[in-house]
Parts: structure tokens; sequence; C-alpha cells
């Protein structure tokens, strides 16, 4: 069982791999740069204004927190419905929800403007807002998915000297479904919440709408998954070594697709009711102005619902391009750049609009507009650089496609 | 042979998918449904927010007087005072002031200056999302901030219809040009990262009750931007007591607030000039 320690061979560094690790190197590097510019200037290096004060961080943080979901979605599928034949991807589905949410917390911690204070929501309770359960939520599933994880790392061989690790290991790996299930749970809660966090905002015409939290969910319950698979793919093509049953990679991607339908029948209606049917004023002067300043009307009709719902759904479901791994990661990819820039699109858009609150003129604020200074993208890279070493180290070192739980 | 049974192993997948999808769907709505819908544990706040009245228990002033302010739009000319004097006595940044005054025009052409500081809601939007409750309306009505305990997270901001906050994006270290001929400022700069706003001078308040003074009618226990409006277009006291100016003020003119529809009862209430609006 959990005591029997899997063989690692030891890591061999070859050209390939040290070009690899300099690259990740150099990225964590203009990141650590950035970091420390952000915390000694503060954010008025951004480029985030009392018009735009959210931006390209939170646009992170939102869809790192989306793409980890093939955590939670992938573990409900086995431990909750009991489909174990999806067992095999469990580990690397938690491993790159946990890249995710810890993504996501570093970034916040970034944008933050005290970061010293990032303890506070979890001292001074606002039960009201869903910000602080949001940041309850991503804690907890944090720690759940850490601890579903450890039994993972336990099995490198450097724990043998402690046998009393492998007995807690143990432990925890018989714990994992409840984890699970609790996971689940908190994450249901959170991944909408998120949506709320903008769908509350009465204020706000274009975020205002109770779809916001069922749009967030289900986005992200239908590409968080896809991106495991699309990982999976990646990391046998690069190693050579089979990963997971490709059986398993394809039915994932069609679970996907289908996810992809749903919510894009979601967003059609979301669109229809809001706009052409809906036609409230608020929301129609909102979007005429964003079409008219911003290029907002290409990125959602091309880059969020051609290329980042309806390609990928075809890729996905259809037989021809199903059979072939190469299009399921590229829809993988089309997906997830279609969740990014819909985060994207959700909070820089909401922001352009200014408030209507004055008794005469519409708009007393200037229109905003915003594009990330060379600060933020370079925190960017560096929180890429991050998720890819976590990846390399996790392929490395980690037995994340052992098959131990086979004789469980 | 092998074909065959793979071609099993996907009947079997699919199935499982359209359930799988069932308990997905059925999770999202009742999130949905639990945190939205009336079956949600604030129901009754919502329902409270719906029917409250002018006064209401839970929300808002809670004790004894509610400060409010009246501006009447046809007699403000526009001439910023209100803005300098802010700035000086709270020692504001010049870039981002708490108290706007900005020209406008009525539908029927006609001009007319339109000036705002925090309306300090009584169910207000910042003080519903902030997670960490680093601002909380008062029990005399006011809305402000805790600097010590804000994280700058700028949801607030965000938040606010009215956009009466701002966040310090730096330090501030600028020469404040108000001081000292608008006068010298009685409150701390608030640090780099934590969002500031109107506190309708609640220290010269809080200070004025102490000594005896009435805020509204007492000068020193009245916001800076009351003092100085040259002609009178802003009048400052307890709505709660009804033989105060304000309150008459209110009862004797008609009187809008700002996106009433919001539900987030402002506790400034503004006299739209006689052309109408």
């Amino acid at each position: 069982m959990a005591a029997i320690p899997i063989e690692t061979k030891p890591v061999k560094l070859n050209p390939g791999l040290l070009a690899w690790l300099a690259l990740i190197g150099l990225l964590l590097l203009v990141g650590l740069v950035s970091a420390i510019q952000v915390f000694w200037h503060g954010l008025v290096i951004t480029n985030m204004s009392n018009t735009v004060p959210w931006g390209l961080w939170i646009t992170i943080d939102l869809s790192s927190i989306a793409l980890g979901a093939g955590a939670f979605t992938l573990s409900a599928i086995v431990y909750l419905l009991g489909l174990k034949n999806f067992r095999p991807i469990i580990r690397l589905a938690i491993f790159v929800g946990f890249i995710g949410y810890s993504t996501a917390l570093l970034t916040l911690v970034m944008d933050i403007g005290r970061p010293d204070r990032f303890w506070h929501p979890w001292v001074y309770w606002n039960i009201h807002s869903v910000l602080w359960e949001i940041t309850w939520c991503i804690t907890i599933y944090l720690t759940i998915m850490i601890l579903e994880f450890l039994p993972v790392v336990t099995e490198l061989k450097f724990f043998n000297r402690w046998p009393w690790v492998h007995q807690a290991a143990n432990w925890l790996h018989r714990a994992t479904p409840a984890l699970a299930l609790f996971g689940l749970l908190i994450s249901l809660l959170h991944q909408s919440s998120l949506g709320a966090t903008y769908g509350i905002l009465k204020s706000r015409p274009i975020w205002f709408k109770p779809s916001m939290p069922i749009l967030f969910i289900l986005s992200a319950v239908a590409v968080g998954p896809a991106l495991t698979m699309a990982v999976a793919f990646v990391i046998e093509w690069i190693t050579g070594k089979r990963t997971i049953d490709h059986d398993i990679l394809r039915t994932i991607a069609r679970f996907s697709g289908f996810g992809l339908l749903v919510y894009g029948y979601l967003r059609f209606w979301d669109t229809m009711a809001t706009t052409y049917y809906g036609r409230t004023p608020s929301v129609i002067q909102g979007l005429t102005l964003l079409r008219e300043s911003t290029p907002y009307n290409f990125s959602f009709w091309v880059l969020e619902i051609l290329l980042g719902v309806v390609v990928p759904a075809i890729f996905f479901l259809a037989p021809y391009f199903n059979r072939r791994p190469l299009f399921l990661v590229l829809g993988a990819i089309l997906a997830v750049v279609g969740v990014i820039v819909n985060r994207w699109n959700v909070t820089v858009s909401g922001l352009t609009v200014p408030l209507a609150y004055s008794p005469g003129t519409l708009y007393t604020s200037p229109v905003g507009s915003y594009f990330p200074s060379l600060t933020e993208w370079g925190v960017a890279l560096g929180v890429i650089g991050y998720c890819l070493l976590m990846l390399t180290l996790g392929v490395l070192f980690l037995p994340l496609f052992a098959e131990k739980e086979a004789h469980a | 042979m092998s074909k065959k049974k793979t071609r099993v192993t996907v009947e079997l997948t699919r199935r499982d998918i359209l359930s799988l999808f069932g308990v997905a769907t059925g999770s999202a709505v009742a999130a949905v449904v639990l945190t939205s819908g009336p079956l949600s544990p604030f129901a009754g706040l919502q329902r409270e927010q719906v029917t409250a009245g002018q006064e209401s228990a839970g929300h808002g002033a809670t004790g004894i007087n509610h400060w409010g302010m009246v501006i009447n739009l046809d007699r403000c000319i526009g001439c910023e005072y209100c803005l300098r004097a802010c700035s000086a006595v709270n020692d504001v940044r010049t870039d981002k002031p708490w108290n706007i005054v900005v020209p406008e025009k009525t539908t029927t052409g006609h001009p007319f200056y339109f000036s705002r500081p925090c309306l300090h809601c009584q169910v207000a939007p910042c003080v519903e999302v902030c997670p960490v409750k680093a601002t909380f309306v008062r029990p005399d009505g006011l809305v402000v901030m805790d600097y010590d305990r804000c994280i700058g997270c700028r949801y607030c901001e965000v938040a606010c219809p009215y956009d009466a906050r701002k966040f310090n994006w730096e330090t501030n270290n600028e020469e404040n040009p108000y001081i000292p001929t608008w006068g010298i400022a009685e409150v701390p700069r608030r640090p780099r990262g934590v969002v500031e706003k109107c506190t309708f001078c609640k220290h010269r308040i809080d200070a004025g009750l102490k000594n005896g003074l009435v805020p509204g009618v007492d000068p020193e226990a009245t916001p800076a931007c009351v003092n100085i409006c040259p002609v009178n277009a802003r009048t400052f006291g307890d709505l709660k007591d009804p033989q105060s100016n304000i309150s008459r003020l209110i009862a004797d003119n008609p009187t809008i607030v700002l996106r009433e529809e919001l539900g987030t009862r402002p506790s400034v209430y503004y006299i739209p000039p006689k052309e109408g609006l």
C-alpha cells in the first residue's frame, strides 16, 4: 500500500532540460525583480488607477483558480460518482489544481495594497462579503489539496528514513474520499462566488446579473479538466513515457466538450437576455461604449465564444479530432485562453464603463482605460515561471503517474 | 477484439458523463439558489432592506443621532471652496479629492454645479463587500474606515456606486497647496496601500460632541466643506432630530438622493435646481 515506495530514477541533466530550467530561471528572475519593485514602490508602478482598480493580476487570480478546477471536478468524478477508472489522473489533477490555487494566492499578495496584512481576512470576519468567503474557501481548499497530495510526496525515497511518515501518509490516504467530498463543497462555493464578486455589484450594470456565478463555475468545470488532460499529453510527449491511458484522457476531453456546450448555451441565453431581449438602458449604454472604445466585440465573439468555446467543443467531441491528441491539446489551449480572455473581459470591461450616479450627465467620470504596465507583465511572467517550475519538479521527482491505488 | 472492448468502455462512460453532468448542473443551480434566492440565509436581511423606511433595526444609524447633509444644487456656484477646505483639513492628495465639484446641465440645458462628498449610505455596498470589516457604518450613521485594518483589496472602491473611495497607490509626500490658505491638516495622512474616503470630518463631530457642541450648528463641530460654503449650499445636522436645520430643510423642500433605486439609503440629500433636473 502506501508504504511501498516507488522507485524513481535519478534525474539526468541533458542540454534540453538545462535550457528549459534556464528559461524558468529567467522567468522567475523577471518575476522576482518585478515583485521587489512592487513591494518597494507600491502599486503606483502598475497601470491600475482609481477608475480601473483591478487589472491583469485579478485576471490571473480568477483564471488560475478556474483552471485549477480540474482537481475538484475529477475528484468528484472518482470519489463521489465512484468512476474508479478515472483514478490514474487524480494525482495529476490535484497537482495542477494546487499549482493553480497557490498561483492565485501568490498573485493576490502582490495585488493587495498591504501584503503585510494578508492574514486579516482570517482574523477579522465579514461574513457578508463574498471576498471574505472566497479567501476562506481558497485557504481551506489549498489545505485540502496539500493533504490529498502529501501521501504522493511521501512516496519519495527520501522519506524512507522515517517510518512514521508512511504511517501518517497511509492514514491521510484513507481520508482522501472524505477530503475530496469536503473539497467539492468548498469548490462549488468559491468557484461560483468568484463570479458573484462581480454579479452582486448593483452599481455596475454590465456585471449585475445572477448568471455571473453560474457562468464562472461552469466554465471552470468545463475547462479545468481539459487543462489537466492537456498537461498529461504534453508531459507524455516530452518525457516519451506513457502517462495516463489515452482512453481516459479522451473521455475527459469529451466531458469538457459537453461542459463547454452547456457553458456556451448559458452564455448564449445570458447575452440574448441582457441585450437583444432585455434592452436595459444602462446595459446597452455600457456595451455600446465598450464596443466603440475597446476591442470588446472582437475579444468577446472571436476569442471567448468562437475560439474559446465552439472550436474546442468541436475538437473535444467530434470523433475525428477526439482521436488525435494534437487536437485535444490544441483545443485545451484554446479553451484555456478563452477562459483567461473571459476573466479579463469581465474584470476590465466592467470597470471601463464609468459609474452613472450624477443627477445631470450620464457619466461624470471619464471612460476607464487600462493596459498592464511592464512591472505587471513581469509579475505575470514570474507567475508563469512558478507554474512551470512546479510542473517540472513534479514530473522529475514525484510519482505523478504511479498506479498504486490499484491495490489499495 | 480490443476494439470491441474499448467501445463498451466508451458506452459506460458516456452514461456516466450524463449522470455526472446532472450532479454538476444540479449543484451549480443549488449553489446559486442558496446564495442569491429566497432560500438564502440572508433573505431576512434583504427583506428588511426592501421594507425598511427611514429607520430600521440592524442597518444604518442605530444611535441617537444620524448625521446627514443637504446640498442645495440651486445655490451652488461651483467655486470649489468645499473641495479645497476638505482637501486642506483632511490633508487629501490634490489628484483625488474626497469631495468633487462638477459642472452639469439639466435636461432643459440649464447649467448647474453638482458636488459630492461620500454619501454615507445606510445600506452601504462598500461596507457589505469589505472582506475584513475595515469599513463600517457607525451608530451615528457615518461610514468610516479603519485604516489599520484595511488590506487594500479595493473591492469597496469597485463596489461604491458613487465613486467616493480612493486608493493610496503611493505614499503621499506631496506638498498640500491648500494648506494653510484653506485650513490646516486636522488628521494624519493615510498610509500607502489603503483605501480612503470622506469622513464627514468625524474628528470634528466627535470632539465637538464631547465639548457640548452641536454638529451642524457650531462650526467647530461641523464638516469643513459646510462651514466654508459662501452661499450656504450645504447644510449639516441630525436627520433623527425633527427640529434640526437639516430635517426642516428636507421637510420644506423637494429633495432627491442619488440612485435611490439601488436602495443604498444615502445620508446626503440634494435639493434640485428650480429649473428641474
